[in-house]
């Protein structure tokens, strides 16, 4: 089933492309022993545009990034990205992936340049062009001041954006944020909305989020999940009341 | 191989800039000086037999110590999830952890020579009974080292996997006293799987394949079955 399928909205139409799509996937599932935590969800996104996936904690965004990180294996169904399948070719996957986890996670004993080289490194950007490509993204997402510090140091917004630095510093085709606006304060949420909204067109971005305003002033395109479930698809052009439609919805 | 020397960088910079390694080199070293001093004056012979076995028992109980963070934090501060999302093996990974921490053990063995060199100013020992008694704690080391690795995999709980390596080190140890109470094939089984029968004859200067081979097969077990771990998702 593809996208349109699912959504009946005509102006879904309108903005798809006869490029293979960024990501896709065909009637995945992920089960843990009896639970379903994702159920036959099927859903293209486009090279180039930012993608919301809006819903409740548990409705199974987080499940379905991992799958496309590849930290999960779906228990079902066929995951593409950037032309590779995730399970069959995880590791063509990998490289072409930027990924935020929920948490940032960073590694408290690296200062933040020497993280960002390690990323690098472990991204597979070539040593002579490691140094380059920190100094790049330090300057791009404005790290400069913190980049001698160590990790554990770092307030909030700085922990979110070195988060993202490291998935951006090998310049992937795809980025995937869970939650990136979790845990900051009113301007960082700002910043970091006119940063995402900065990697567009260059990047595909996938974006979890359970907060309708920011998923609407981000967005091109949003889908609603809800207790494992794809519930719809809609372009945020022709949604002006995202509110209501996530309530008929959910 | 880039990839597994800059994960082995990376594990072997953690290992020593964490308070950890140190805290355990200073305890090893300072009871195995404790044990050297009284075994030498009250034997006065020239042999490290009797350490070779206090770095057995040692490492047994300090091992577990270095190796329960190996997953067991990366997995509870979620690095883990870097990691493995990364264009990197799972056996990289794994392989990563025990060089680094393998590293550190027999860095800390090696002080030991120092109490070698000793009894060569002082006395005559015997240098291939010294040689065969390092290569059976090397190996040692690296069973250790592989079964804590696989240990540290299955929790996030640090004291969890520290227990159970302990616990299972414990059991392999005398996995000998228990083949007198089975009956055939299973005591054979159980005397195979001792620890301490492959280790005795090794310290003893008798080297054999079969001691040899016991613990490269362990060590290579644990290391598959933590790859394995890894790899289920």
């Amino acid at each position: 089933m593809t996208i349109s399928a699912i959504d009946a909205a005509p102006s879904d139409a309108l903005i798809q492309t006869d490029h293979a799509p960024a990501i896709s996937a065909s009637n995945v599932s992920k089960r843990y022993g009896p639970v379903s935590a994702l159920e036959g969800l099927t859903l293209d996104i486009h090279a180039g545009e930012v993608f919301g996936l809006l819903g409740p904690n548990g409705s199974g965004k987080t499940t379905f990034m991992r799958l496309l990180a590849g930290y999960l294996l779906p228990s079902a169904g066929r995951l593409m990205v950037a032309g590779h399948d995730v399970v069959g070719d995880s590791l063509a996957v990998r490289r072409h992936i930027g990924y935020v986890p929920e948490a940032a996670p960073l590694y408290r004993q690296m200062r933040v340049g020497e993280f960002l080289a390690f990323m690098a490194r472990l991204r597979g950007v070539p040593e002579r062009n490691v140094k380059g490509a920190v100094e790049r993204i330090v300057d791009r997402l404005a790290l400069s001041a913190v980049a001698d510090k160590p990790t554990r140091a770092l307030s909030r917004g700085y922990r979110q954006r070195t988060a993202l630095a490291q998935a951006l510093v090998h310049d992937p085709d795809i980025l995937i944020l869970d939650e990136p606006s979790n845990g900051l304060d009113p301007r960082q949420i700002i910043e970091m909305r006119q940063l995402i909204r900065s990697l567009a067109g260059r990047h595909t971005v996938l974006i979890s989020s359970h907060i309708l305003s920011e998923v609407e002033k981000t967005c091109d395109r949003v889908a609603v999940l809800l207790n494992g479930r794809l519930l719809g698809v809609r372009a945020m052009a022709d949604t002006p009341d995202l509110e209501a439609w996530f309530l008929s919805l959910a | 191989m880039r990839t597994l020397r800059i994960l082995f960088a990376k594990e072997l910079n953690a290992t020593l800039t964490s308070p950890i390694g140190y805290t355990v080199a200073a305890v090893f070293l300072l009871v195995l000086g404790y044990t050297f001093s009284l075994t030498l004056f009250a034997t006065k012979v020239a042999n490290l037999q009797y350490i070779f076995h206090q770095m057995y028992v040692l490492s047994i109980l300090l091992v577990p110590v270095l190796t329960m963070r190996s997953f067991a934090e990366e997995r509870r501060s979620e690095t883990l999830e870097l990691l493995l999302t990364a264009p990197v093996q799972e056996l990289s990974i794994v392989l990563a952890k025990y060089a680094a921490t393998l590293t550190l053990v027999l860095g800390i063995f090696a002080l030991s020579l120092v109490y070698a060199v000793i009894l060569d100013r002082y006395g005559e020992p015997d240098w291939g009974q010294i040689h065969a008694g390092y290569l059976a704690l090397a190996l040692h080391a690296s069973l250790l080292v592989a079964v804590g690795l696989l240990m540290s995999s299955i929790t996030e709980n640090q004291v969890v996997a520290a227990a159970l390596s302990i616990g299972i080190f414990l059991m392999l140890w005398f996995a000998d006293s228990v083949s007198y109470l089975l009956s055939p094939p299973f005591d054979s089984l159980a005397l195979n799987l001792s620890l301490i029968g492959h280790f005795k004859p090794m310290v003893s200067g008798s080297v054999f394949v079969s001691d040899i081979g016991y613990f490269i097969t362990a060590s290579m077990l644990a290391l598959f079955l933590t790859t394995w771990r890894l790899a289920q998702r």
